[in-house]
């Protein structure tokens, strides 16, 4: 039986077209039937109709030629497994327990060669700080801009750099965190290298390490690039997987 | 029926992070902070991954948060430019293609975001994230009929802008066809 033609005016056509998605995804639903058949059969509405359907197209392209910036994705990226899901991340968290226990021998073994004062030495700050990437650093503030971060670290009371390298300044963060280290507070901040590679800042006071001078140089342990710099009273610590000729032009 | 689902995160960042960037950055007009709100949507989904029962959701959840996200931050609407439209001067203008072309996307965005705030979240949602008009009326929970009329509305709303934006921008009168069905 042949299907009746249904009236629709020119008017409500169009206000059900307006709808209508240019790439011609809404095709088959049934709410724009009528409206589509009247614009085969009345060349004003195919004519507004075809105008409608460009400049929508000609909207779609020139808003996605909005990019976001280059370390948004790395970014997000580094923040969701940071959640540590059970579900999703079997095989990094299996990854992860395997990493503190092997950088825990390795930090047994450089504890063995250095002093301990007060259960607050380097190499516990160290160990702290490595426990700390092995589980994925879990971050409390989420902002890609470092004012930010630094600002919700004042607000937190924790020790964070007020003077950082130059090159740093131009690097979009990740976000920051404040981590009690046996009742000594410590501020970890990450920021975003333009390989996508994080760099990690973990700050302390450094009257909480004893008398141990660290090296200035940048280090190699197991895997991570380390640098360590002494800011008016506080201790820095630059911790990358980047490579080096990278981490060399902002650390 | 529904069942456990395992959702690939970086396959849906890959797909989704840009059209939510370009919609939190209409919503906040400002680069850093919709770079946050996008981080923190996608933060949201993670930590609540296991609660997503229909992959084919997730992009209407991803708008839908990020936009609750934004509502939840601001609590108010204060800082959205309204411009004074009026239907019987700027009814259905048609403009030039070439014209729309010369605009970079960053002038676009501005343009959208300068629409009512009426219809704009509709319009935005229809332009940045190509939802259908079921899925804005889900993500808004709105009727259907109250989007199709804020998309109706608020596209002939954006066009005068935009008309505007490209005069302003030539220094010129911008050549603009009536719809001369208006009266059909």
């Amino acid at each position: 039986m042949k299907k009746p033609r249904t009236e629709i005016t020119n008017e409500r056509a169009k206000f059900l077209l307006s709808a209508y998605r240019h790439n011609g995804a809404d095709a088959q639903d049934p709410i724009f039937r009528d409206a589509l058949e009247q614009a085969t059969r009345d060349p004003d509405l195919a004519s507004w109709f075809a105008n409608q359907r460009s400049f929508d197209a000609l909207l779609c392209e020139k808003l996605n030629s909005v990019q976001p910036p280059a370390s948004l994705k790395p970014a997000i990226l580094s923040g969701i497994y940071s959640v540590g899901s059970k579900r999703r991340f079997p095989l990094g968290r299996f990854l992860g327990v395997a990493a503190v226990l092997f950088l825990s021998g390795i930090l047994l073994t450089v504890m063995q060669l250095r002093s301990v004062p007060d259960g607050h030495s380097l190499s516990d700050f160290e160990n702290t700080a490595f426990a700390v990437l092995s589980e994925g650093p879990k971050l409390d503030f989420l902002t890609s801009d470092f004012s930010r971060s630094q600002e919700y670290l004042l607000q937190q009371a924790v020790p964070h750099a007020s003077e950082i390298p130059a090159a740093l300044h131009g690097l979009p963060t990740v976000g920051c965190r404040a981590i009690d280290w046996n009742g000594k507070m410590i501020s970890l901040t990450c920021f975003c290298l333009p390989s996508g590679q994080l760099l990690h800042l973990f700050v302390v006071d450094a009257k909480s390490l004893g008398k141990i001078a660290p090296q200035g140089d940048i280090q190699e342990i197991n895997g991570w690039h380390v640098k360590f710099r002494r800011e008016k009273g506080l201790l820095l610590m630059f911790i990358s997987k980047a490579p080096m000729p990278e981490l060399i032009r902002y650390i | 029926m529904t069942r456990d689902i395992d959702l690939d995160l970086e396959a849906i960042v890959a797909r989704f992070y840009a059209p939510l960037y370009r919609f939190a950055w209409s919503l906040t007009k400002s680069e850093a902070e919709a770079a946050d709100l996008t981080q923190q949507t996608f933060l949201i989904l993670a930590q609540r991954s296991h609660q997503i029962r229909d992959v084919s959701k997730v992009k209407c959840w991803l708008f839908t948060t990020l936009r609750r996200e934004f509502l939840r931050i601001v609590r108010v609407h204060t800082n959205h430019p309204s411009t004074e439209f009026q239907p019987d001067i700027h009814d259905s203008p048609v403009l030039s293609q070439d014209a729309i072309r010369v605009l970079d996307g960053k002038t676009v965005l501005e343009a959208l975001a300068a629409v009512e705030p009426t219809y704009r979240t509709a319009i935005e949602l229809f332009y940045l994230s190509e939802l259908s008009y079921k899925e804005i009326a889900k993500t808004l929970d709105i009727p259907i009929g109250t989007v199709m009329s804020r998309l109706s509305r608020g596209k002939e709303q954006l066009k005068a802008i935009l008309a505007g934006a490209i005069a302003e921008n030539n220094h010129k009168i911008i050549p603009m066809n009536r719809d001369e069905e208006a009266a059909n």
